[in-house]
Formats: C-alpha cells, sequence, structure tokens
C-alpha cells in the first residue's frame, strides 16, 4: 500500500529477487506527469499554495484525506500520488550516521535500532545508484564511502559565502548530497539545469522521484500498480492479514486478498490502517512521534547573490553540531543546511520564514529581499517522546470512510535547547559570511515532513510495534516499511535511511518466503 | 462594495515607491485579486468581504496612514480574513506580468518562468574543502 519512496523501491527489490511472487501496488492518488510540471508556466509559484502545497489540510487535492492539526505547532507535510512526498521534496539526500543506530548506548536516552548504519550501507548504495545522486566522496562528517553517481552540484554566490565562513569559523561543511542528477549521464533524465524549485516536480526528470527512479524498473520486473486506489480496512483472520477492502475513485469497494501485506504509506496512513484490524492492538503504537523541528535563519546580503538560481534545499551542509557534545546542555544534535533564496512570491510571502511585511517600506524590502538572501536551517534531532503521538479517532470520518488522525505533538526540553543553540550558532555562521541583517523563525510551521516512529521497530515485542524487518508482531505477514518504523530521529533528511530498509525488508521477506 | 475600496486596500498592502514600483490597486490588480481568492481559497471572496466590512464607512476618504492603521486593526481582529486577502494580493502582484518586467529591469532576474531553460551556475570548487579534509574524521564512532 504505497507507490512512495519506500512502496515502489521495495516493490521492485522484491519482484527482482521472487520473479514468481504476483506484486500488486495500491496507490490512493494517480501519477504526476513532471514533464509538464507548473516550473513550465508564468504562474508557477501559485502551485505552491495550491496543488503542491506540502499540507494536505490545504492542499486539498482529491486523493489527500484531512488530518487533524490542532493540537500541533508543526502541520503535517507530505504528498499523495504515484512517488509520493518525493514528488514534492527537495531532495536532500544524507544518510544517517552509525550512531544514530544506537542512541540509547551512547547517550542512555531512546532506544538503539535492531538494525545497524553498516547492514544498511550496501542497500543505500544500491539506492543511491538507482535515485541518482549527486555528491562527493571523502566527508569527514561520515564514514567512507563510494563515489556518488554524479559529481556534487554547482555552486552559486551565496553558497560560496558560506563555504569561506565555515572555514574561518573552524567549522564542517560539505556539499550537500542530493538525489538530483547533476550530469546527463542517465538515459531519460536530463542534468539539472538549476532552476530551483524542486518542490513542483522536475520537468528534466534531473531531481528524482519515486516514480521516475523505481517504477518502469518495478513494472519491468512484473509489479503492477492500481492507481487512484484507497486502501481502507485490513482484513484479519487467525492473526493473520488476509487481505484489503479497498474504494477506488467511482466509490467501488473491493476486497483484495493477498498473503503479504506491506505498509507503506506514512505513520499517518499506518496508525489509521493498523486501527481498522480487528483482534489486534499495541499499546505503543501511536507513540513516541519524532519530526525534524526546524528553525530558519535567513540572512539578508548587500551583494546580489542571485540566490533565486540553483536547487533550492541542496547546496552545503554542516554537521558540525551533529553528535551528542557533554559541553552543551543538551543530548544529539542539529544539522546545518543552506537553503537558497525564492522566486518573487515566495520571497514576499516568506517561504518557510518570514513573510515581508505589507504597507510602507514592502518595495524596498523586497528589493533588499529577493535575491539576496541566503537561510540556514536548524534540523533538531527529536527524541521519541511518549507524549508526543498520533491518535486515531474513529468516531470521525474522512470522504474515504476512514477515521481520522490526529498529530499531538509539542516541542520537548532537548529539542528546544537543541534548537537556541543552533539558532546561535547558525546566526554566527550567517554574519561571518556578511550578512547585514538577520531574520529568526523560531519554528518553521508547513514543515511536517518527516513524520518518524510511532511504529518502531524493536527486537523485543514488549517494547516495539515491528521487528528489525518491519514486520507487526502479532501479525506475521503484514509488514510496516514506511517512517513509523524509526527508532530514533537523527537531524537529517530520512529518505536514503528509508529506502535502504525498505530494500532490507524485501530481500528478508524474498527470502523468507522462499523457505515457506 | 466598490472597487474603489478594494484598489485602496491593495494600494495601502503594497504602496509602492518612488523609485518605480507601483501601488498594487493602481497597477490594475483588482480583477485578478478576485481571480485568486477563488482560486487560492475555499472561501476567499467572504474572506475580501469579512475585510471590508471591518472597514470604517469614510475609509475611502482618510489619508493614507489612517487607512493602514484601519487595516492593521482588521489583521488584529480579523486574522485569517486579513491573511487571506494579504496572500492574494501580495499573488497577485508578484505574478503579473508588468512587475515581473519591473523585477527584471531592477535585479536582471528574466520575466519567465524557471523552466525550461534554467540557470547557470559555476562548478563546484572542491579545493575549498581543504581545511575540512585536513581536520579528519568528526563522526562518532560506535562499538
Amino acid at each position: 500500500m504505497g507507490a512512495g519512496a519506500t512502496g515502489l523501491s521495495f516493490a521492485w527489490r522484491l519482484a527482482k529477487q521472487r520473479p514468481d511472487l504476483k506484486i500488486l501496488v495500491l496507490e490512493r492518488g494517480g501519477h504526476i506527469d513532471q514533464r509538464q510540471g507548473p516550473s513550465l508556466s508564468d504562474d508557477w509559484e501559485l502551485a505552491l499554495q495550491r496543488e503542491f502545497h506540502a499540507n494536505p489540510n490545504i492542499r486539498r487535492n482529491s486523493a489527500d484525506y484531512p488530518v487533524d492539526e490542532t493540537a500541533t505547532p508543526i502541520k503535517p507535510a507530505f504528498f499523495n500520488a504515484v512517488g509520493g512526498s518525493t514528488i514534492r521534496w527537495g531532495a536532500h539526500f544524507p544518510r544517517f550516521r552509525p550512531s544514530d543506530f544506537k542512541v540509547h548506548s551512547l547517550d542512555g536516552v531512546a532506544a538503539d535500532w535492531p538494525v545497524s548504519y553498516k547492514t544498511l550501507v550496501p542497500y543505500m548504495d544500491i539506492n543511491d545508484s538507482i535515485m541518482g545522486v549527486s555528491g562527493l566522496a571523502g566527508d569527514p562528517g561520515n564514514p567512507p564511502r563510494a563515489e556518488r553517481p554524479h559529481p556534487p552540484l554547482g555552486s552559486c554566490a551565496g553558497s560560496l559565502r558560506l563555504a569561506k565562513a565555515a572555514n574561518r569559523l573552524g567549522w564542517h561543511w560539505w556539499p550537500a548530497d542530493a538525489a538530483i542528477n547533476s550530469t546527463d549521464a542517465e538515459p531519460g533524465r536530463d542534468g539539472c539545469n538549476n532552476c530551483g524549485p524542486c518542490g513542483m516536480g522536475c520537468p528534466r526528470h534531473a531531481r528524482a522521484s519515486a516514480d521516475i527512479a523505481y517504477l518502469a524498473r518495478a513494472q519491468e520486473a512484473g509489479v503492477t500498480l492500481s492507481t487512484h486506489n484507497v486502501v481502507r480496512k485490513i482484513i484479519t483472520k487467525g492473526g493473520a492479514a488476509t487481505g484489503v477492502e479497498t474504494i477506488n475513485s467511482d466509490g467501488r469497494t473491493e476486497e483484495i486478498s493477498c498473503k503479504e501485506l506491506v505498509l507503506a504509506g506514512n505513520a499517518i496512513s499506518t496508525n489509521i490502517l493498523l486501527t481498522t484490524m480487528s483482534n489486534w492492538e499495541n499499546p505503543l503504537l501511536g507513540k513516541g512521534l519524532m519530526l525534524h523541528p526546524t528553525a530558519i535563519v535567513t540572512g539578508f546580503f548587500a551583494e546580489d547573490l542571485k540566490s533565486y538560481s540553483g536547487p533550492f534545499a541542496t547546496s552545503i551542509i554542516s554537521q558540525e553540531f551533529y553528535e551528542t557534545d557533554p559541553k552543551r546542555k543538551f543530548l544529539r544534535g542539529f544539522q546545518l543546511q543552506a537553503l537558497r533564496g525564492q522566486g518573487p512570491l515566495s520571497t514576499a510571502l516568506g517561504g518557510y520564514g518570514q513573510r515581508l511585511n505589507w504597507g510602507g517600506g514592502h518595495a524596498s524590502a523586497f528589493a533588499n529581499a529577493f535575491g539576496k538572501s541566503m537561510s540556514l536551517t536548524v534540523t533538531c534531532e527529536d527524541l521519541p517522546e511518549p507524549e508526543n503521538r498520533i491518535e486515531v479517532d474513529t468516531t470521525r470520518q474522512d470522504q474515504f470512510g476512514m477515521p481520522i488522525a490526529k498529530m499531538c505533538y509539542r516541542l520537548g526540553a532537548n529539542t528546544r535547547q537543541i534548537r537556541d543553540y543552533g539558532v546561535e550558532r547558525a546566526s554566527e555562521w550567517l554574519r561571518t559570511a556578511g550578512a547585514e541583517r538577520l531574520t529568526v523563525t523560531p519554528l518553521s510551521v508547513q514543515a511536517g515532513f518527516h513524520i518518524m516512529g510511532t511504529a518502531t521497530m524493536g527486537s523485543e515485542a514488549r517494547s516495539s510495534v515491528t521487528g528489525h524487518d518491519g514486520r507487526v508482531h502479532g501479525i506475521d505477514n503484514l509488514t510496516v516499511i514506511d517512517a513509523s518504523v524509526f527508532v530514533t530521529a537523527s537531524p537529517v533528511n530520512p529518505t536514503s535511511t528509508l529506502q535502504a530498509l525498505a530494500l532490507r525488508a524485501a530481500d528478508l521477506m524474498g527470502r523468507r518466503l522462499a523457505q515457506t | 462594495m466598490p472597487d474603489e475600496t478594494i484598489i485602496a486596500v491593495l494600494d495601502c498592502l503594497i504602496p509602492g515607491d518612488a523609485t518605480g514600483w507601483p501601488a498594487a490597486g493602481q497597477h490594475g490588480l483588482v480583477p485578478r485579486l478576485h481571480e485568486l481568492l477563488e482560486l487560492l481559497s475555499a472561501d476567499g471572496p467572504a474572506q475580501l468581504q469579512t475585510v471590508l466590512s471591518h472597514l470604517p464607512e469614510d475609509f475611502l476618504t482618510l489619508p493614507t496612514d489612517q487607512q493602514t492603521i484601519s487595516l492593521q486593526t482588521v489583521e488584529s481582529t480579523a486574522p485569517d480574513a486579513f491573511d487571506t486577502v494579504l496572500k492574494a494580493c501580495y499573488s497577485a502582484y508578484y505574478t503579473d506580468p508588468g512587475i515581473r518586467r519591473i523585477i527584471e529591469q531592477k535585479t536582471g532576474y528574466e520575466a519567465r518562468p524557471p523552466q525550461p531553460l534554467g540557470y547557470e551556475m559555476e562548478p563546484f570548487d572542491e579545493s575549498l574543502l581543504e581545511p575540512v579534509r585536513a581536520r579528519g574524521p568528526i563522526w562518532r564512532k560506535v562499538p
């Protein structure tokens, strides 16, 4: 269920391993023709407020379902279509570090993963080759790894300023890993031409998304895709999932039987669907919701940086403050990620940061901001706290007859300390780079992109919802491969790690089925 | 409510200045505002009416600074409606072809969509990373 980052990669891998299996991918959304994407249109910036808005409650495309966001300061952000949220992403593609999988052993909080970094590396390498990744080997911030399929993306004046400033500060920095082809080397995909707004699809197919990278491969391997097909109930019998009830775009319901069921949506849809199962419950389901709370510090420079050019989210990063440092008041850490400027309308509306003031002075504020700003995100590692959770309200139903999920979230004390310290460091970096003025957005609201935890994997059934392979405790033929299985959050974007877990889960399932 | 009031509201929101930026209302954006209120928000037209209904009856005859104060009051008393109208106003202004030509004249940012032409960027200069490499690994090893 779900034709996004994990669903399509999993289906491809399993089909390659086990061509004898019949694999059906059910996707509630339809295809997005990125070749005709809005970045080709004069009104391209309006799309970010409508059909490409990150928040499904605002976007309200036909496949979207409502999420109760009244109890969270960070609003949900995901996309329902073939390709999933990779349709809407900036394609920043870092890997979790080894320490992210051993948080309890190293820092005495949260839990260790039942999977190690080393186990996932071969799958990350496979995934890099299929998604298409640009970057540079040799980063001292991460373990040694293979050359990326493509060299790093280009540099703009703003990223050069930040790079030189980081050197003056003696801080780590590195060109961001990006799931964006920087060259024309891959047939069918052009190299990036630095247009900027990756988050609305890429007409050149330079920026990867799951549909571009995996769909054709999966279908060639025998996978069948059914679109506009909403799974609204898991049918169980005798401790096994026997099928699903779906509803299609005509409103027709259907039961589809299966031997194995894989949930590959997101933590919200997984929580909803697991709640529909009769005779199964786990008190830990829904608990330990983790987001990536993000502050944004924007620096305004006297120089015209033309910062609207270049992929907006994949310039350079600093992982200087990634690991726990006993000299600081908090555990774990954060990543600083440079964001480029945006188009004229997004500059005025503030993007993920602050809107320009209306009234007198608006014109000069625009003139001083447009093309002259660079931002730094302070992406904080969240700890899994039981108060942060997804609740499923079975008394309310959406247009598909599904229960409605509620995100219940507040920033924990450790996260707030990370954020505050990170804002100071981001400000220091931008000032060193020559920014004349700063604005601080303490918490980016429309930025709940990374919805992690709530069906956490673990070695023991009493302390987790799923096993190391994503299989749900108590339902042996039901597997979860979305980010709800994450044990900890790291301070970096999850998709590389997420897809590696999915590829591994496919291998494990293939082997298990061969033995039965 | 006549268009004159909406023009005055837009002129307050984006007044323009003497350097060549036109005021939003005087630039003729009222029809585009209506279009975008429909397009961007399920209740956009109603939100505009809410904003207008909160204005004093003599809004049109007030001096600019008093009109601005009136709108600041609306912003605090009807924030959702004001926010919807402001977003539509900015959207109308910064997607308008005439405004985009002005932006091009002033900044060099071409009045065209990002694709298919994209933008040129310098290749990444690896020599900048010498101090980072020289420092050695900083990631935390695990048992």
